[in-house]
């Protein structure tokens, strides 16, 4: 009879332990959510956060396009177009092609176009091509072949920045 | 290639890899070359080169990737050539993936074929027929 009372017994503290867990997990989840809450997806964690960032480094080269509905940083080679809100151009970095934006910061080498809102081409900056622009600064120092237009969101051709990312991060 | 040639090196002149990443919100077309480490947390249509590939859960590869190191976290859409893989429970593979030694989570997707390749085949990876 003691035995039948005694497992009658046990199995309450036990089952009291899982509820005691349990309340942790809300906050947290709370925590993750709080920090952006105007994006679509409030699962990301921070570690992705930082995944949203781009950096071309300097070992890397590109043959092809780029597109970014974000920044792009990049110090290495691209041969190819570059699409994107901001692109910083690095001191020892080579863009072919057409860089597009709303700010473009040049400290390399470009030969072919940017078109920007914003242009800054800084003291280290190659610019070999024309630059379409509606607010530019040049340091001295810089060098510079070809016309300067300030015309940027004046013609039809100009691409503004992409929108949100399409089906890819779906899952 | 993918620098196997790094083995040859004398250990300090083995300087960390330079980490690349695309960013979720960044799209590439086309050939991506690098001498070190690659995160793809975005999407990239076209052939990578590198010596460690890292896919992020919420990334996606079209296309072939040549690496020493591939870790799959996210879809990926065409080959791998790798000595080492590594597939986490998120990945989702539709494609081959020859390699040397491999690790597979619980929980990941894949279709596709999974050859086993000898050490040498990677190191004659660039003069096969079949990368081109």
């Amino acid at each position: 009879m003691t035995m039948f009372t005694r497992s009658d017994k046990a199995p309450d503290p036990t089952g009291a332990k899982p509820s005691t867990a349990t309340p942790p997990s809300t906050p947290a989840a709370a925590a993750a959510a709080e920090p952006r809450p105007a994006q679509p997806r409030p699962a990301y964690t921070p570690a992705a956060q930082a995944a949203s960032i781009s950096v071309i480094s300097k070992a890397l080269k590109i043959t092809g396009q780029l597109e970014s509905t974000e920044d792009i940083q990049i110090e290495g080679e691209i041969d190819g177009d570059v699409r994107a809100v901001t692109v910083k151009v690095g001191a020892n970095a080579k863009v072919k092609g057409t860089v597009y934006g709303d700010e473009v910061e040049l400290a390399g080498s470009v030969e072919g176009k940017i078109e920007a809102r914003k242009v800054v081409l800084t003291a280290t900056a190659h610019m070999s091509g024309d630059v379409v622009h509606n607010d530019i600064r040049i340091d001295s120092g810089a060098y510079i072949n070809g016309h300067c237009k300030p015309e940027y969101g004046k013609t039809s051709n100009n691409v503004q920045p992409l929108h949100k990312p399409a089906a890819p991060d779906k899952a | 290639m993918f620098a196997l040639s790094r083995v040859a090196k004398k250990p300090a002149e083995i300087e960390p890899l330079p980490l690349s990443q695309v960013g979720r919100a960044l799209k590439v077309t086309g050939l991506l070359e690098i001498e070190g480490e690659l995160h793809v947390h975005g999407t990239v249509s076209g052939r990578i080169n590198a010596e460690r590939v890292v896919l992020g859960t919420g990334g996606c590869i079209e296309g072939d990737v040549v690496a020493r190191d591939v870790c799959i976290g996210g879809r990926l859409t065409g080959r791998v050539f790798a000595l080492h893989v590594t597939v986490e429970s998120t990945a989702d593979i539709n494609g081959r993936v020859f390699h040397n030694t491999i690790t597979v989570d619980k929980g990941a997707r894949i279709d596709g074929r999974m050859p086993w390749r000898p050490l040498n085949y990677f190191e004659t990876l660039e003069r096969l027929p079949e990368i081109r």
